[in-house]
């Protein structure tokens, strides 16, 4: 006898994969489970090679350990945690939108912490713990990217970026040396830095107006205006070059562009306060 | 047979609003909400403000407003003769030559003055159009309002609303004071006052402005909830609000200049309340804080 379709054992070991994080799903997901993006939906890369951070549909629920992240909105998104009992996430706290009562908060111990600072604040990472929800987002109209990191991936954030992060992944932050007041036109000199331990963990980070991504090849480099930069894999490095600008009249003028090389990604971001160049 | 009037009726009731909508409708006529979308719930109970097609059109009367655009609305009034509305100036965005406008004087003015508050509202008097937008990207809410229903809103969010919705307005009590050497500071975080507006014999219409997106919910007698003060954009009358600190736990003790603590507005039900996504950070946080209106306390 000859069997039509396949057996439902086959049927449970088909999986989609998610372009945009690379998870496993079920066949019939339409988002992916761990960071959000349709599943059903093309990629939309460009004839450069951007692709386009997928637009999370509202209401979309995103799971990590025993927790769940529901991203609310399309014009200024939330991310709203419902914390298992034991997980937690930490942040920098003026992104908090609100949260039930019973959510614990701690604040980290961060060494050279109090050398920066935000908002004339000292910098401080808070921690919510479970169980309970908590709700974040930011101050302009953008995209939230989730970021799950397997164990073993670095990731670089441009500082004040991240929105949360799950308590997996171990946080420092690196300071841009020499590129101080070239690169982030004055106070970001500080990059976040991202690593799993041993299990993996999530990073949803906010970028304003769109996000793209690119992976370079081992080194493929590419020029971008600085404040566009979001996100990088650790294995990119930057560096800023100073393009000189004739203008025929006495000394002309200059821009700083910063250079990523490759391999790894690279994500931007399309609106950004542009800094002064001298 | 004979359709019921039930039948008739088909259940289409506005999600948002409460309004009976009459069958083959696209969107419901007194708040735009699109019919026959679920609305949307987030698991923890925060309704997102209903999906509103581009172009919807609301009827108020004899006049009617169409709601513009997506990334930042613009409320597109068609007044029919004698019908009004209000607004702060800097809200207009076009209007007909024959529109005219006059001003509205409010009462109590010198204590606004005081507060920063418009002084003047400004009138428009159909028939005509007048346009409406603020300047950054987010949601227009309209609340229509049936007689004897009032609702409070956040100061410097109404967009326009109905002349024959009263406005009136009232002191938020939320208040802080800080004091760095021998300067003495009081921080609003809520704004010194909020804005009322009641319907009263007629039912009216606001509008208003939030930026990024709104999320609402109905807040149970005695449910309380902790929200960024800058965050609410409305509540009902019913909805009580208080000043909350919160502690970390695991502070440093070289931090306690800043008292390393958060700042939180705590809502009481019953009543819905509203928050825009886009906030900022609350004045004064930071500073060593000395006296404040009645508030609530955690140490984590």
């Amino acid at each position: 006898m000859v069997e039509t379709g396949q057996s439902p054992a086959a049927e449970a070991f088909e999986r989609i994969q998610c372009q945009w994080c690379q998870s496993m799903n079920e066949k019939t997901a339409v988002a992916c489970r761990a960071c959000g993006a349709p599943l059903d939906i093309r990629n939309l890369v460009s004839d450069s090679g951007w692709r386009e951070a997928p637009r999370i549909r509202d209401m979309t629920e995103i799971q990590f350990s025993s927790s769940t992240c529901q991203v609310e909105g399309e014009i200024v998104p939330v991310a709203e945690i419902n914390l298992g009992a034991g997980d937690s996430v930490f942040f920098e706290h003026h992104v908090m939108l609100w949260k039930d009562e019973g959510v614990r908060l701690t604040v980290l111990q961060l060494s050279g912490g109090l050398k920066r600072a935000f908002a004339g604040m000292p910098f401080v990472i808070s921690v919510a713990t479970g169980p309970g929800r908590i709700a974040f987002s930011r101050d302009a109209t953008g995209e939230l990217i989730v970021l799950p990191l397997h164990p073993g991936m670095e990731l670089d954030v441009r500082e004040h970026a991240f929105l949360l992060s799950s308590h997996q992944i171990s946080y420092s932050f690196v300071r841009i040396k020499g590129l101080a007041n070239i690169l982030f036109g004055g106070q970001g000199m500080y990059m976040d830095r991202f690593v799993t331990a041993g299990s993996p963990g999530v990073v949803i980070l906010h970028g304003y107006g769109n996000v793209f991504e690119r992976r370079l090849a081992a080194g493929e480099s590419i020029l971008l205006e600085p404040g566009a930069f979001l996100y990088k894999d650790s294995s990119v490095t930057m560096n800023v070059e100073i393009q000189k600008l004739g203008t025929g009249f006495f000394g002309g003028t200059a821009m700083s562009l910063a250079r990523m090389t490759g391999p790894g990604r690279v994500g931007i971001q399309s609106m950004y306060v542009h800094h002064h160049t001298e | 047979m004979q359709p019921g009037p039930q039948q008739a009726g088909r259940a289409n009731k506005c999600v948002w609003c409460g309004t009976v909508v009459e069958a083959g409708q696209a969107s419901c006529p007194s708040c735009g909400a699109a019919m026959g979308v679920a609305e949307e719930e987030s698991e923890s109970g925060w309704v997102q403000l209903p999906a509103r097609k581009d172009m919807a059109k609301l009827k108020l009367g004899n006049s009617s407003c169409q709601i513009e655009g997506v990334y930042v609305p613009v409320a597109d009034m068609n007044l029919a003769a004698g019908d009004s509305v209000y607004f702060a100036h800097h809200v207009l965005l076009w209007k007909d030559p024959q529109v005219n406008i006059s001003t509205m004087s409010l009462k109590g003015a010198w204590k606004r003055m005081f507060a920063g508050l418009p002084l003047i509202m400004t009138q428009a008097t159909g028939p005509g159009h007048v346009a409406f937008s603020m300047d950054d990207p987010g949601e227009v809410i309209p609340v229509p309002l049936h007689p004897g229903q009032e609702i409070d809103v956040r100061e410097h969010i109404l967009l326009t609303a109905t002349s024959n919705v009263a406005y009136d307005w009232f002191q938020t009590n939320i208040w802080f004071r800080t004091r760095n050497g021998k300067d003495t500071e009081t921080h609003y975080p809520m704004g010194m006052y909020m804005d009322r507006f009641r319907a009263e014999q007629t039912p009216g219409l606001v509008l208003l402005h939030a930026g990024g997106n709104v999320f609402v919910r109905d807040l149970k007698p005695g449910q309380t909830m902790l929200v960024k003060p800058s965050a609410l954009v409305f509540k009902s009358p019913t909805v009580q609000m208080q000043l909350h600190f919160e502690h970390p736990g695991l502070a440093f003790s070289m931090w306690a200049p800043w008292g390393n603590r958060y700042l939180w507005l705590r809502v009481h039900g019953p009543g819905r309340i509203g928050v825009q996504s886009v906030f900022r950070p609350v004045e004064g946080e930071q500073a060593n804080v000395v006296q404040w209106s009645n508030a609530t306390v955690t140490r984590w």
